[in-house]
């Protein structure tokens, strides 16, 4: 994904041949919203925020689609996207690789943080520290039975979607642990104010806290570290990435540490949200995996390994998260979250459509 | 009438050994260990009630997982399933109920509701270019919308008893054996020589070990894939059928997880989730190893939840096996 667009230059011969207006700029930026993820993304978000801006105008929505309501529909897009980042990493290691386990990593390190906070009374910043190696650990055992033992990732995370998710279930007798200090936990999904002005609304703290540095540290572990090069490298070919020197099953292993690392934090963010640490929050409905998997997806991550780019998940995140609070408006009672499902799925279809007939119709060009 | 074909079938092996393979076999003796252990340690379990419930519940699972097989084989996937069945059941259920729709026409619906959503899924995998773990996540998200818009808000209620036949009551059964286990076992039998001694089955398989030599081979893949998805969603209807069966009650959430219980039990059986290898045989010994475990665990008084990290287990446990005996039949080359 090097090359936006694949314009051959003209040969001597043919430049009286082509039609003036093809090689403009407008055709140009249309190439590249086709071929490239992120500009799409970007494009189609613009859209879906004016369109329900002008639909929340003239009075066609329940609540009002401001900044303000942007703002406070942030607070969804922080575990979904922690999530989306576990399976970028996962995904580009190549091999099939993918994660169908975060949601049971997700039960399952926040019945740990539950146990240590709200039984144990241990201080919240070491219970997250722990609660994140406790994370680590699940996804080293996905690691160690994809990387090391050779088990397809597809089955290797289905089996340990369904231990982890029978052990958090089993850890505290299928019950919340919602206890006072885990209740007080709450306040780290406080909104605050920032000092820019009375013009920029209240954020999320989550997303101050954790999404924010997250997707900076995730973005130069992809694009600054040695690492982040080497996951890339086995991810397009590994193979060839062994002839380079470069320990592949290693750099696959801390692939799904760091899903499995990712995965504790988000079960911090999810117990701090619903004040409760429970035992079924990584499984509840079609689960944490399939929205995630589905964001990662939908920013570009190529499921064949070795393509994705941190931007483009979050764009597809936002997209996600700001379509569905739109959609929630524009319906009323359950219909908003029917319709949800809709969008979801059409947007992943379509979506991958276009890629794959924008990668054809490129290579049939060059 | 298809070309029988042996040539892709090793002749040297004797018959039993062809027809059964090693981890067959294996899952045959565990099922069978497990069924002597179950029998003496508690009374109900060979109790024929209990067997019975045993096999219907098992049967959903087993009927989609043949098809499921078929896909797997070819290299692909489908996590639609649990939403299509959803959509076929709230169509059949109301249909029957609303418009008082007899067995046979009710049964054909299902099949060709099945059918639609799997050429769907076949379409979109064969020419849209697209891998088909995201095809099918996409129209998971899509037939369950399309599911619960049916649905109107609430579960249907009150269906008649049309389906009593395919149903896990008393009216259901033939010589204490569930008719949906019958049925069941004959099209896993019929599925089992298609895919094994008919051209086009074989041709699952070779496309599904390489799909540009299979092309290049004459092997028209497209249409292979689109059959296989196809097929899968006609085993749908009929397994949405079958549950529909089981009460006068369809609820919003039918289906939902049914997806990841059929791939386990197809992966439970020996089928390669990279494709190009596997058997409908397996697929069934692995829904019933699923469903002896549950009956098991309920008999036994434990943890319902065990339930789960067993099948976990077993997972890891028939891919780890078949992963060391392919390396050592790499070795042995």
């Amino acid at each position: 994904m090097t090359t936006p667009t694949r314009i051959t230059p003209p040969a001597p011969g043919d430049a009286a041949r082509q039609e003036p207006g093809r090689q403009g700029p407008v055709r140009r930026a249309v190439g590249l919203v086709l071929a490239e993820r992120v500009p799409l993304l970007a494009v189609l978000l613009v859209a879906v925020v004016g369109y329900f801006y002008v639909l929340g105008q003239q009075g066609y929505l329940v609540a009002p689609y401001d900044s303000d309501y942007l703002f406070a529909a942030l607070d969804t897009l922080v575990p979904l996207c922690l999530l989306a980042f576990a399976e970028l990493v996962v995904i580009v290691s190549g091999r099939g690789g993918i994660d169908l386990s975060v949601g049971s990593i997700v039960s399952l390190s926040g019945m740990a943080f539950g146990f240590m906070v709200g039984l144990w009374h241990w201080p919240v910043l070491i219970a997250l520290v722990v609660t994140v190696a406790v994370g680590a650990v699940l996804g080293a055992v996905n690691g160690l039975l994809v990387a090391y033992l050779g088990f397809p990732a597809l089955i290797a995370t289905l089996a340990t979607y369904y231990a982890f998710g029978a052990l958090a279930l089993l850890s505290h007798n299928n019950a919340p642990i919602s206890t006072k200090p885990i209740q007080d936990v709450h306040s780290l999904t406080r909104t605050v104010s920032l000092p820019l002005g009375d013009q920029v609304p209240d954020v999320p703290l989550q997303v101050l806290t954790f999404l924010i540095p997250v997707a900076v540290l995730m973005w130069l572990l992809a694009n600054r570290t040695a690492y982040g090069r080497r996951l890339y490298a086995i991810g397009t070919n590994d193979i060839a990435a062994r002839f380079a020197n470069i320990a592949v099953r290693r750099t696959r292993f801390l692939a799904y540490v760091l899903s499995g690392l990712l995965s504790g934090l988000a079960a911090v963010v999810t117990v701090a949200q619903f004040a409760s640490a429970r035992p079924d929050a990584g499984s509840v409905g079609n689960g944490m995996a399939l929205p995630a998997i589905t964001i990662a997806v939908l920013g570009g991550v190529a499921i064949i390994g070795g393509v994705g780019r941190v931007v483009g998940v979050i764009l597809a995140g936002l997209l996600v998260v700001w379509l569905n609070a739109g959609i929630l408006l524009a319906f009323e009672g359950s219909d908003g979250s029917q319709f949800q499902l809709f969008a979801l799925g059409a947007l992943l279809v379509l979506s991958a459509l276009l890629n794959a007939y924008s990668l054809r119709r490129g290579r049939g060009a060059g | 009438m298809a070309v029988l074909t042996e040539t892709l079938i090793a002749r040297r092996r004797r018959p039993v050994a062809r027809a059964v393979e090693g981890q067959e076999l294996a899952l045959i003796l565990v099922l069978a260990a497990m069924w002597v252990l179950l029998s003496l340690s508690t009374d109900t379990f060979l109790s024929s009630d209990n067997l019975s419930n045993l096999l219907y519940s098992v049967a959903p699972v087993a009927l989609i997982g043949v098809g499921m097989t078929a896909v797997i084989v070819t290299g692909g996937i489908d996590v639609s399933v649990g939403s299509s069945a959803a959509v076929v059941m709230v169509v059949v259920a109301k249909a029957i109920r609303d418009s008082g729709l007899a067995l046979l026409p009710a049964l054909g619906l299902g099949l060709v509701i099945g059918l639609a959503l799997g050429l769907v899924n076949g379409v979109l995998v064969a020419y849209g270019g697209i891998h088909p773990i995201i095809v099918t996540f996409g129209t998971l998200n899509l037939y369950r919308f399309l599911a619960l818009r049916l649905f109107e808000n609430k579960q249907v209620t009150g269906v008649p008893d049309t389906f009593d036949v395919l149903g896990g009551g008393k009216d259901g059964e033939t010589l204490g054996i569930p008719n949906a286990w019958l049925l069941t076992m004959v099209l896993a039998a019929l599925m089992w020589c298609y895919m094994r001694y008919w051209a086009t089955g074989r041709h699952w398989y070779a496309l599904g070990n390489d799909a540009a030599a299979a092309r290049l081979a004459g092997i028209r893949v497209k249409r292979r894939v689109i059959a296989a998805y196809a097929l899968t969603g006609i085993f749908v209807g009929l397994a949405g059928c079958v549950l529909i069966g089981s009460g006068g009650l369809v609820q919003q959430n039918a289906g939902s997880g049914l997806e990841l219980r059929v791939i386990a039990a197809v992966v439970i059986g020996g089928t390669s989730i990279l494709g190009g290898r596997g058997s409908v045989l397996g697929t069934l010994l692995g829904a019933l190893l699923v469903g002896t475990v549950t009956s098991a665990i309920t008999l036994l008084g434990w943890r319902s939840e065990l339930i789960e990290l067993f099948i976990g287990v077993f997972i890891l446990i028939a891919v780890g096996v078949d992963l060391v005996r392919e390396r050592r039949r790499r070795r042995a080359r």
